[in-house]
């Protein structure tokens, strides 16, 4: 019996081989040429790295409980918070994550929101039944939770933010996670006094 | 005499590939049953339940939040063991646990825990409902899918006679495909 199942014991083992070496190469190569961004200047440093590789570390915060596709991580403060989304190679994130710490290497990548956008994402919120199959905007920047009248408050905002800005449209940012490891805590890290 | 040979094929398929997707069937709906709750509301997480509980905690006598008070806080709740990180917020503070989070109000020094635990193994079900483990997996799924489906077509001729397809079979089977067209007609 345990002689049949040898074969495919050796098929699942090559299996699993050839698919851990992808991933790995691709983030030798992409760590080689990523640059480290910090929280706290995320907002500001962003779009001089949009889809190129970045590293980052923070508290996870949250963790979007809907199959976890979306983390957003803080530095010393919630002052600012930025997301990290799944991506080929990282499919999910775990909410035990949540309070960690966090180092994560992703491609920076932008999204524009502009009248049009708004628009649907208007439309969408009011008449969701005629509208369901743009399903574009659902959660995009707002909270997957959110009632509508908040989707609403915050797609005013939006327009008012668009207004002032003087531009055709607003560019928010987020890290398409291809790596990331937990770190960690201080307890771990506290070394332990010698006897001596 | 070929009839007897087709069917005697339907129905070996019928049980071997049944047997094959009891596992992932029943995985599935025990999932599928934790989603559905999750969506409408019942859930506030489908991985793991979680309780709050509501506590006055002591502000910080100097004004200034730093890791000492935030231990202070919860050597009061019986936390002290379970810390793993705090953030500054604007006005209050929330301290991480390794199971759940607490978060103090610095304006009145109302405190609010949040405690949960692991679904054990639906967690682990619901990773493969929602293939979040991707590559292999999706394939396998779809397999199974694919299995399903045979099993459905299979599954109808099975029984002959009153009980089969073209009596009590037809019936049941109409009924199952006329109830969801209704709701997709009403609600789609």
């Amino acid at each position: 019996m345990i002689k049949k199942l040898l074969p495919l014991l050796f098929i699942g083992l090559m299996l699993a081989f050839a698919c851990n070496q992808g991933p790995k190469e691709t983030t030798e190569e992409t760590t080689a040429d990523s640059v480290l961004l910090a929280v706290a200047t995320f907002n500001t440093d962003a779009s001089a790295y949009v889809d190129q590789p970045v590293w980052i570390e923070g508290t996870a915060y949250h963790v979007c409980k809907h199959g976890g596709k979306r983390m957003f991580i803080v530095g010393d403060n919630d002052s600012v918070m930025v997301e990290i989304t799944t991506g080929p190679d990282v499919v999910m994130f775990d909410e035990a994550l949540v309070g960690s710490r966090v180092n994560v290497l992703g491609i920076l990548k932008e999204e524009r929101i502009d009248d049009k956008y708004l628009n649907e994402w208007e439309a969408e919120v009011m008449t969701p039944e005629e509208n369901h199959e743009a399903g574009l905007h659902e959660g995009t920047k707002g909270h997957e939770d959110q009632p509508d009248e908040d989707k609403l408050e915050q797609i005013n905002d939006l327009r008012e933010q668009l207004k002032e800005s003087g531009n055709d449209y607003l560019s928010f940012y987020s890290i398409e996670a291809i790596y990331f490891e937990e770190l960690p805590t201080e307890e771990d890290t506290t070394e332990e006094p010698s006897a001596e | 005499m070929k009839r007897k040979t087709l069917r005697r094929w339907n129905n070996a398929i019928h049980r071997d590939i049944g047997y094959l997707a009891v596992g992932l069937t029943i995985i599935y709906a025990l999932s599928g049953i934790i989603m559905n709750h999750f969506k409408s509301g019942d859930f506030l997480h489908p991985d793991y339940s979680k309780r709050y509980e509501d506590f006055q905690v002591q502000l910080p006598e100097t004004g200034k939040v730093d890791k000492t008070y935030v231990l202070k806080i919860l050597e009061q709740v019986g936390e002290e063991d379970n810390y793993k990180s705090h953030v500054m917020g604007n006005g209050y503070v929330q301290i991480f646990l390794h199971t759940g989070y607490l978060y103090v109000d610095l304006t009145n020094g109302e405190a609010q825990q949040e405690i949960k635990s692991p679904r054990y193994l639906l967690k682990e079900f619901n990773l493969l409902h929602y293939n979040n483990i991707k590559k292999w997996f999706t394939w396998f799924s779809d397999v199974y899918a694919a299995a399903l489906i045979v099993l459905a077509i299979t599954g109808l001729f099975i029984l002959r006679g009153k009980n089969g397809i073209l009596h009590r079979g037809a019936w049941l089977t109409a009924a199952g495909i006329i109830i969801p067209a209704i709701i997709i007609l009403i609600y789609a």
